[in-house]
């Protein structure tokens, strides 16, 4: 009988923190979460696209960059990377505005943390989705490149026409496990003090000393993004896959 | 044509039963693929179990050494009753695990896909078997292999690995591999179906010596020619049953049912 | 170059690589061990141990490290019976404990995946052939489908723990002084972010680098069977209990 006194009142307890106001904090976080993860996938479809494309080339030195790329982005810790855009950010903008006297001598300028943290988890990103990339475009059957090779296709619209929507279409299930691995990393850059879910579970989480409440939240609150995107990832893939499927 | 099959029964190998076969019967799903099978095969008996594909006759051995259950019949291996019971949704199923087990050991299988231990070295394949389930010393199970390897013409390849040789040395060492179980029974499925024709030939030669030194095998096989100079008795499924069963140069060359006869001018190209 | 301050700041970090190794390889451990545990589960008969399992992957895949460390740090502790606990709470309460313990359940559910797909790709045909032959359940698994199951396994376990390598960085986040700790601090020390971490990536870069060719190692020895044939011996292989 106590136990369930004692769980009634924790929940009361609850749900008023939730509703004084932290309730709303988490909610703003989640916002922030899926705005540094819509930008950083973004980012990475850019520059994962290029490396692909580099790693996929004859050119050697291409091919050295890309792999450079993708085994220092994925090998990395994403802290690390994290750190590096955000502090390395600011000493590259404070070191260039203090040499060409914008400012004073022991002025700062900070790295926006949006901006950094989402270059961070964006280059990041572009690592796997160059794989997922790289892989889809592997996986193209090569007779529908010749062919398109042989009725004179341009190299550019042999990408607009045949490359691109195969590759979109062969890369919805990996780009998937990217959204759900970059919905992860964005919680790292609470560290920089993006105002995203991490940080405001934390914040809340200190005031009120309710951590376990919190963080619990926070965990489900990211179980539901991670989990909401599969089956929006496979109406993508029945989607793009609309001319591979037999009609039923 | 069961006045044929009485007859043939009769005629067998006056020796001990080594395998007795009752109204095997099996079904998947809604097909019914064995529709009451019987069949007794003495000491020393050569049997091929021939028909087309869907006849019944992979299942049909399947269901002797109890990897695939039959839904009725029953299956005697040496005069002893493997016995079953029925499990909760009234499929049957062996009453004791141990028993089969037991069995199995004298009934030595041998696949179409050969189905060696891929992480194991030839030899390794023939002795782990005698080793952990017969339970004989190490150094008596390697010298039997290494007689077997010898016997079978692979005996070179006993450190190498399955993947490093060819279909036809495979087969010959999963052949040696059931050897050297000392089976009562062999049990081959299709044995020469996966293989290039020109390797055929050297597992069929095995084969061959291994009927005539008196070993009990029953072959689910499509090469008459094994079926026609090498067996004691054809056994022919159609639809799943029993067609035609006898003696192979009667069978061959006098067919005692009209199916029969279909099938084997299918072959004589 | 101010080769100077690279070295020493190289050298702050190597000093840090002892303890972000013991991170990594109690988390692996421990997590080994609990994938196994939920690898059966996965395959039990028992439906209750198949759904905590498929509950525990779910939630351990789909949210981030920093929550679950954050979750076990600072959210157990809140908790009157674990502070007053004598076994849990020096565990709980020690900040190195716990990270590997975040860990370690972490890469279980990745690993147990991991796992359990290996066990399905072992071929049915041998496993059909050992039953053939009358061996009992146990003896398949030890001698069958256990090789079979690992060798298929390692590759994608060798990337699992190799990835774990990142994953001990988050320490630094709860005021663990290993590698990345180290690095932050003089970073924020010296005002040379780029410089330090630059030092730190590389000592990173190597440390994974070596890592993937002690497993490359182990998966060239456990593969013969993948390997060009040996020259002819005359000697005999002695068969290992397990393979």
């Amino acid at each position: 009988m106590e136990v369930l006194t004692n769980l009634q009142d924790q929940f009361s307890t609850a749900i008023n923190l939730l509703v004084q106001g932290w309730g709303l904090q988490l909610l703003w976080g989640i916002g922030w979460t899926l705005a540094v993860t819509f930008v950083s996938m973004l980012i990475g479809a850019v520059l994962g696209s290029l490396v692909a494309a580099a790693k996929l080339s004859s050119r050697g030195t291409l091919k050295f960059i890309g792999e450079a790329y993708t085994t220092v982005f994925r090998g990395e810790p994403e802290l690390l990377i994290i750190y590096l855009f955000y502090y390395g950010g600011t000493q590259i903008l404070t070191g260039t505005a203090r040499s060409t006297g914008a400012i004073g001598a022991t002025d700062i300028i900070n790295m926006p943390s949006f901006i950094g943290g989402v270059l961070a988890v964006g280059i990041i990103s572009g690592a796997y989705q160059a794989e997922v990339y790289r892989g889809s475009f592997l996986a193209i059957m090569r007779g529908e490149l010749e062919a398109a090779r042989a009725y004179g296709m341009s190299a550019f619209t042999r990408l607009r026409l045949i490359i691109v929507p195969q590759v979109l279409r062969l890369a919805v299930p990996g780009l998937g496990n990217v959204w759900q691995l970059t919905i992860k990393d964005s919680a790292l850059i609470s560290v920089t003090g993006v105002a995203e879910l991490m940080l405001s579970a934390n914040k809340a989480a200190r005031s009120t000393h309710h951590s376990l409440l919190f963080y619990a939240l926070a965990g489900a609150l990211y179980l539901v993004m991670t989990s909401i995107s599969t089956p929006i990832f496979s109406k993508a893939e029945r989607y793009t896959s609309r001319s591979f499927v037999r009609p039923k | 044509m069961s006045a044929n099959l009485d007859t043939a029964m009769k005629t067998a190998t006056d020796g001990k039963s080594a395998i007795a076969v009752k109204e095997m019967r099996k079904s998947f799903g809604d097909h019914q693929v064995l529709k009451g099978i019987s069949l007794e095969a003495h000491e020393g008996d050569v049997i091929s179990i021939l028909g087309s594909s869907g006849s019944g006759k992979s299942t049909f051995l399947r269901c002797i050494n109890l990897l695939e259950m039959p839904d009725s019949g029953e299956v005697q291996v040496g005069g002893e009753l493997i016995r079953m019971k029925r499990g909760k949704e009234g499929q049957q199923m062996p009453a004791d695990i141990r028993q089969v087990e037991r069995m199995r050991t004298d009934l030595a299988m041998v696949f179409q896909s050969f189905n060696l231990w891929s992480h194991m070295t030839v030899l390794e394949n023939l002795i782990a078997a005698p080793m952990h389930v017969l339970k004989r010393p190490r150094a008596e199970c390697v010298e039997q292999a290494e007689a077997l390897l010898k016997r079978v013409g692979i005996w070179e390849r006993r450190n190498y690995y399955p993947t490093h040789m060819s279909g036809g040395q495979q087969q010959r060492a999963a052949i040696a591999r059931a050897l050297a179980m000392n089976p009562k029974v062999m049990l081959f499925d299709e044995p020469t179906s996966a293989l290039d024709p020109e390797l055929v030939g050297e597992v069929l030669r095995v084969m061959r010596s291994l009927a005539e030194e008196g070993r009990t095998m029953l072959v689910v096989t499509h090469e008459m020619s094994f079926a026609r100079d090498v067996s004691s008795r054809v056994m022919f499924l159609h639809k799943g049953e029993v067609d035609a069963l006898g003696a192979p140069k009667e069978m061959f060359s006098n067919p005692p049912t009209p199916q029969f006869k279909q099938f084997i001018s299918n072959f004589s190209k | 170059m101010d080769t100077d301050f690279y070295l020493s700041t190289i050298w702050s970090v190597l000093k840090a690589l002892p303890l972000t190794l013991e991170i990594w390889f109690f988390g692996v451990l421990i997590g080994l061990f609990v994938a196994c545990i939920l690898t059966w589960m996965r395959a039990s008969a028992f439906k209750l141990a198949r759904i905590f399992s498929q509950a525990y992957v779910f939630v351990f895949r789909g949210s981030p490290l920093l929550v679950q460390i954050y979750l076990i740090y600072f959210g157990l502790s809140q908790f009157d019976f674990v502070r007053n606990s004598s076994i849990l709470w020096p565990v709980l309460r020690d900040p190195m404990y716990c990270t590997i313990l975040a860990m370690a359940m972490n890469t279980a559910a990745y690993s147990s995946e991991i796992f359990r797909g290996a066990l399905r790709a072992v071929p049915v045909g041998p496993i059909e052939a050992a039953k053939a032959f009358g061996m009992p359940a146990l003896t398949r698994f030890r001698l069958i489908i256990l090789p079979m199951a690992l060798r298929l396994a390692l590759p994608a376990y060798s990337t699992e723990i190799i990835l774990m390598t990142k994953a001990t960085a988050l320490a630094s986040v709860v005021t663990i002084m290993e590698m990345m700790g180290v690095a932050q601090k003089i970073q924020h020390d010296t005002f040379r972010p780029i410089e330090v971490l630059t030092c730190a990536g590389l000592i990173y870069l190597a440390l994974n680098f070596s890592i993937a060719r002690l497993f490359a190692m182990v998966e060239y020895l456990l593969s013969p069977h993948l390997r060009p044939p040996p020259e002819q011996s005359q000697q005999i292989k002695p068969v290992p209990e397990v393979l």
